[in-house]
């Protein structure tokens, strides 16, 4: 188990080193010849039923408005770019690329997104040798079929409980991001495994992809909220066209956002209200196996340099908190309470900070 | 990068075969390279294609641009099944106290898999460095591809180009204001960039309805006219498929 975990962890070390070495990672799509026939064929087969699906929605929307298919070739385009985008990653000091199936799942709908998919995907296999077409259908199932799913459901979701569209935006693309990334990590591991067992490829691929992607999912989320929120503020009319919004919601929904940080709140203290009273009863894992396997070994665990439970220093640190904290919100009174109030300017309304 | 497909060589006697024969050629090679098992046909494969890339005079920063990713990958592969698969190990040694041992059945099958990556990429690199884009898209038509998937990838593979355009004139003049000056104004500035391409997307598709409504478009564009296969093409792809059937099955 021990031997396991360092291996894992030297892996994902590793990967690190090597992702810092290269200036642009490609890592959202599965290459050329890297899956063996019969799981190339297969991920063929699991992709098929939503592109049939995808475009029977598109023939029937394209039927209903002509500008429908021009549309949907655009936004083809855009996921293009999108996903040939390098952006850079903070903490893995590297370059990676966002799909763009969040927003694509978001405003067409997950099945004519997944057509979206696959035309661009596509394209990058025969132009850029990004992605390939033997591995197109895994491709397809990763970030199509995981990636727009996630991301129109996620929004969805949240935008049913009155949740932010900024919020909902950011959501949405962070788990369209992930979602991708850990289906792309089973299409991996099961098709590199050879005769070895899946779980631990799977978890070692999973790992190697945390440094770059875990940041890249919260970029993406960010990056996604930027483009609804623009949208929403530019041409609204176009989001209640692709029934994103309902023409009656066109101001932003606060009291969603109100109502989501307070959930967060009860959800917070219900957990710490439950936890130590089962914590409690169990000791921790560093305390049950790793401090007990050193025993058993003759490495006792010696005293922490720094011992918290000793003495004032959590004192000391609360109080230095506290100031800092009581400093920032000192300082920031005016934005945190004060509400924002329209001010028309040159006949157009405009957003200001009262003074 | 992006104008690969305008690098084919028009000269050369690949860019003058039926495009539906070099698609139909490169898909059984596919197949064929996928569902090898060994290094031999792989190697075959891979030096015939990189020979006909050289003939066909592909600049080398062109060529190394597409190899760099699945290389990196091949490495990545490598790397994972030497040192994470197999019993019998070759060597061991300790790096700060963690001891790595290479094996010897991961070396095998690392070599087999990164051989599969390499013969399939320099099989799809000679078809696109001899095919333009609109050839493979009437060759996937021929193939009974739906017909509104093929729209949406004409679609697609025109405006890509305009949206690079926009992309890049929107991309100056958020760095003229300084838009990636600092970390977080950089990611704010990608997200407007992005949804600004998402609204000249919308306004392009409307202006292109509009001016193919104009010209009698109702829905469905008519697609590409096929000629009759040439027999001397079919023959001699039927003889090169069979030399390399024989040679997948030693």
């Amino acid at each position: 188990m021990m031997n396991s975990t360092i291996k894992i962890t030297f892996v994902a070390l590793i990967f690190c080193s090597a992702l810092l070495s290269a200036d642009t990672v490609y890592a959202m799509h599965i290459s050329e010849g890297i899956l063996p026939f019969s799981w190339a064929t297969l991920w063929f087969v699991m992709a098929l039923p939503f592109v049939a699906y995808g475009l029977y929605s598109l023939n029937k929307r394209s039927r209903e408005d002509l500008s429908f298919k021009p549309l949907v070739g655009l936004m083809a385009a855009v996921v293009f770019i999108i996903s040939c985008m390098p952006i850079p990653v903070p903490f893995a000091g590297t370059c990676s690329h966002p799909c763009g199936t969040g927003i694509s799942g978001i405003l067409v709908g997950p099945a004519i997104s997944v057509v979206i998919t696959a035309v661009a995907l596509l394209i990058q296999a025969i132009l850029l040798a990004h992605g390939g077409l033997s591995t197109l259908g895994a491709d397809i199932v990763s970030m199509g079929v995981m990636g727009s799913f996630a991301g129109y459901f996620t929004f969805r979701i949240l935008r049913s409980v009155r949740v932010n569209i900024a919020v909902a935006g950011f959501m949405a693309g962070l788990f369209a991001d992930w979602a991708t990334y850990l289906m792309t990590s089973v299409e991996l591991a099961s098709g590199i495994k050879g005769e070895a067992a899946f779980l631990p490829l799977f978890w070692k691929v999973l790992i190697a992809f945390i440094p770059t992607q875990l940041p890249l999912g919260i970029l993406e989320g960010a990056i996604t909220a930027g483009m609804v929120v623009l949208l929403y503020k530019k041409r609204p009319d176009l989001l209640i066209k692709m029934r994103v919004i309902k023409p009656g919601e066109v101001t932003m929904q606060k009291q969603g956002m109100t109502a989501l940080i307070v959930s967060f709140f009860i959800i917070g203290a219900l957990l710490s209200a439950a936890i130590p009273a089962g914590a409690a009863k169990w000791t921790g894992v560093d305390e049950a196996v790793i401090e007990k396997v050193a025993k058993e070994h003759g490495r006792e665990a010696s005293e922490p340099l720094i011992n918290m439970e000793q003495g004032d220093l959590p004192l000391f640190l609360f109080l230095v908190a506290g100031a800092l904290g009581g400093f920032a919100a000192g300082y920031y009174w005016r934005v945190l309470i004060t509400e924002k109030s329209p001010r028309v300017n040159g006949g157009k309304e405009v957003i200001t900070k009262r003074k | 990068m992006i104008l690969s497909d305008y690098i084919h060589n028009k000269e050369h006697w690949l860019s003058r075969l039926d495009g539906r024969v070099k698609l139909l050629v490169t898909l059984i090679m596919l197949v064929m390279v996928l569902s090898y098992q060994g290094l031999a046909f792989h190697l075959l494969v891979t030096f015939l294609c990189l020979f006909l890339c050289w003939q066909m005079k592909i600049p080398g920063r062109v060529f190394l641009l597409r190899f760099s990713e699945p290389v990196f990958i091949v490495l990545v592969i490598l790397f994972l099944k030497i040192f994470f698969s197999g019993g019998e190990g070759i060597f061991s040694t300790d790096i700060m106290g963690i001891r790595i041992t290479a094996y010897r059945e991961g070396l095998a099958e690392g070599i087999s898999i990164a051989g599969r990556i390499i013969a399939a990429i320099s099989v799809m690199a000679v078809m696109v460095f001899s095919t333009p884009f609109t050839e493979l898209l009437a060759a996937l038509s021929w193939l009974r591809v739906p017909k509104a998937f093929i729209e949406i990838l004409m679609y697609a593979y025109r405006y890509i180009f305009v949206l690079i355009e926009d992309a890049g004139v929107i991309y100056d003049a958020q760095k003229n204001r300084l838009g990636y000056a600092a970390f977080n104004r950089r990611f704010s500035s990608f997200g407007v960039l992005v949804g600004s391409l998402i609204l000249k997307a919308f306004e392009h598709s409307q202006n292109i309805t509009v001016a193919m409504v104009q010209r009698g478009y109702d829905g469905n564009i008519p697609l590409f006219d096929q000629k009759p296969f040439r027999s001397s093409e079919v023959f001699v792809s039927l003889l090169f498929i069979s030399m390399m059937g024989v040679v997948w099955t030693i």
